[in-house]
């Protein structure tokens, strides 16, 4: 019928459902923070509390995410990678 | 147990408030109420110039389906607790995820992110209102789907659901949004759920490529309003041309504005430019090329001509910037290109090529637009000013030159008496143009604060004496503006409120709607 139904999958990343904060930053935080327009964050040491604090409160330009966005333990993934330099792939 | 909300909606008790909450939580599962003020915050974070306590919310509450919302709607109305939904909450500058009045409840949808359906054939999808563009973007990437849309600037965190319902616009041949929209689900204030059009006919398959169905089309009403929540969405896709070829042609001088819409009207009308082109003017550009105000202005109030016209020579960025592109294939835009090329050279116009565009931020995010690939480019121009506010001021005008210099006269003349720069641009669909000017200020200082709200109420009456009225608007202003709109309007629209939502629950005041 040509028809690609899938009412339950939602195919590619659901909000809650990023495969971790690798994925996150890629389709998210890098848009900006890898393109001149925010801050660079990496190698800056700075300390995983305090990135969390900034995405969930915002900061100025910098837009607040809320749980159904970014859901907790995601974020707490993509602040342990920033802060620590671990990987964050990049397409 | 006493309710944790500091910011209770109006006239209800904190005993009422608490047992409607309890009652939601049975609804959706303890986890997706949320009353404590800590993590209410990314809800509390608006880019208007008014105090955050404005538009304070008392809680959020995240459903997952439509049944859960059918069962919200109930509570709701027992308890007379006013809901206000939100899709990605994203519409920054306009409102952002910060209910339109004090106290009310945030339905936030974003858990609905499910693409229920994409049919490649008849270019078409049914989306929920949690879904994002770059996660539709992805998903037609995934399944290598030749398939494009449009969609507004902030598109890598924005949905197609909640832009359409706000009627926003974007870049491509179907940058009319709303107008590319077909079919909408809506759960009522009762609780019924209606499916619109094609839709509301069991086992109709012509829900996404039909709009009209029998009798009154209702989808209009949803839209800038408060008369239901939408919970489904069909839009049209567009089939990748085989050739696409953007551009960029820049203009020297602010008058060319004249000129400019005058030779691209014809163009746009008979859609040999088929996309809604852009006008966009050196202070939009700038910022998100990169530029830093600070290197060319540091004193007091709104930057001087001169200074704008050093930014141009230096950065090779017009006074005006349009962008369009040409969708087809090669031979339709090889014949299209001569004319392009005509246009150009007639009106004094340098073009820039998609090769030639290489080392600018502005022409990248532009060209990316173009064809529907989300980015977040635009956001360069919160760097403009710094501190984080930013409002937009939107008015409606005529394609014609004079309407658009005079209009761009006014704007700029209100802006610099308050200080602030023009940072604008004029997005042309068929006959008239969006004039979306970012009023842009820093938030974290309390008078700046103020002349910005004082500015967006001198312009937005100025313009409404002209006979020139907004498409779209913050929430902070939502009263104002309805009033330049006139009584009549308002009367009907209070009475469909009264007809669909009398107890008042969904988002009282959105678009000055309330009973």
């Amino acid at each position: 019928m040509g028809v690609l139904a899938f009412a339950t999958a939602a195919g590619s990343a659901a909000a809650g459902q990023w495969r971790d904060g690798a994925e996150l930053y890629q389709k998210v935080c890098g848009h900006c923070h890898e393109a001149n327009v925010g801050p660079v964050l990496k190698g800056r040491g700075l300390p995983p509390e305090y990135i969390q604090r900034v995405v969930r409160m915002g900061n100025r330009a910098m837009p607040a995410f809320r749980p159904t966005e970014i859901d907790d333990a995601t974020l707490a993934d993509v602040a342990r990678r920033i802060s620590s330099g671990a990987a964050l792939a990049r397409e | 147990m006493g309710s944790k909300s500091k910011a209770l909606p109006k006239g209800i008790s904190a005993a009422e408030f608490d047992k409607a909450v309890r009652e939601m939580r049975a609804i959706v599962g303890d986890e997706h109420v949320l009353v404590d003020e800590e993590k209410l915050a990314p809800y509390r974070k608006i880019m208007m110039p008014v105090p955050d306590a404005q538009h304070e919310l008392s809680a959020s509450v995240m459903p997952d389906g439509v049944e859960q919302i059918q069962r919200i709607m109930k509570v709701a109305n027992k308890y007379r607790v006013p809901v206000y939904p939100i899709s990605t909450g994203k519409n920054l500058g306009y409102g952002s995820a910060a209910p339109v009045q004090r106290g009310q409840i945030v339905m936030d949808l974003r858990r609905m992110n499910r693409i229920l359906e994409v049919d490649p054939e008849l270019c078409t999808a049914l989306v929920e209102p949690g879904v994002t563009y770059q996660q539709l973007y992805d998903y037609l990437q995934e399944h290598k789907l030749p398939l494009w849309f449009s969609c507004p600037a902030p598109s890598a965190i924005a949905g197609p659901v909640g832009n359409m319902v706000d009627r926003g616009v974007g870049y491509t041949p179907y940058g009319e949004h709303f107008m590319f929209s077909c079919g909408m689900e809506v759960v009522l204030a009762d609780g019924q759920v209606l499916r619109t059009g094609m839709g509301a006919m069991e086992n109709s398959n012509t829900w996404q490529v039909f709009k009209w169905g029998y009798g009154p089309t209702l989808d209009g009403i949803f839209t800038q309003s408060n008369f239901g929540v939408v919970t489904k969405m069909g839009m049209w896709l567009m089939p990748a041309p085989p050739d696409f070829r953007p551009f960029c042609i820049q203009y020297p001088n602010e008058t060319d504005i004249t000129k400019i819409v005058e030779a691209l009207r014809p163009l746009r009308i008979a859609m040999v430019i088929p996309n809604a082109v852009v006008i966009a003017h050196t202070l939009w550009e700038a910022p998100c090329t990169p530029v830093k105000r600070a290197d060319y202005y540091t004193g007091p109030g709104a930057i001087p001509d001169e200074a704008v016209k050093k930014i141009q020579a230096e950065h090779n960025i017009g006074a005006w910037n349009v962008y369009a592109g040409l969708y087809g294939t090669k031979e339709t835009n090889d014949a299209n290109w001569k004319i392009i090329e005509a246009v150009a050279a007639g009106t004094g116009g340098k073009i820039i090529t998609q090769e030639a565009s290489k080392g600018s931020k502005a022409l990248e995010y532009r060209f990316d637009l173009m064809k529907g690939k989300p980015n977040l480019g635009e956001f360069g121009l919160y760097n403009w000013r710094g501190g984080g506010g930013s409002i937009w001021f939107a008015p409606v005008s005529q394609a014609k030159g004079s309407e658009t210099l005079k209009q761009m006269q006014m704007a700029k003349t209100i802006l610099a008496k308050y200080g602030f720069d023009y940072v604008g641009e004029f997005i042309v669909g068929w006959r008239d143009m969006h004039h979306v000017i970012d009023l842009l200020y820093d938030r974290s200082k309390p008078e700046e604060m103020e002349k910005a709200y004082a500015c967006y109420d001198e312009l937005l009456h100025t313009f409404a004496k002209e006979g020139y009225g907004m498409y779209r608007a913050n929430t902070a202003f939502a009263e104002k503006v309805a009033a330049t709109y006139g009584p009549v309007k308002r009367d009907v629209e209070k009475r469909l409120k009264k007809a669909l939502d009398p107890n008042n629950i969904i988002a009282p005041g959105r678009c000055g709607i309330s009973l």
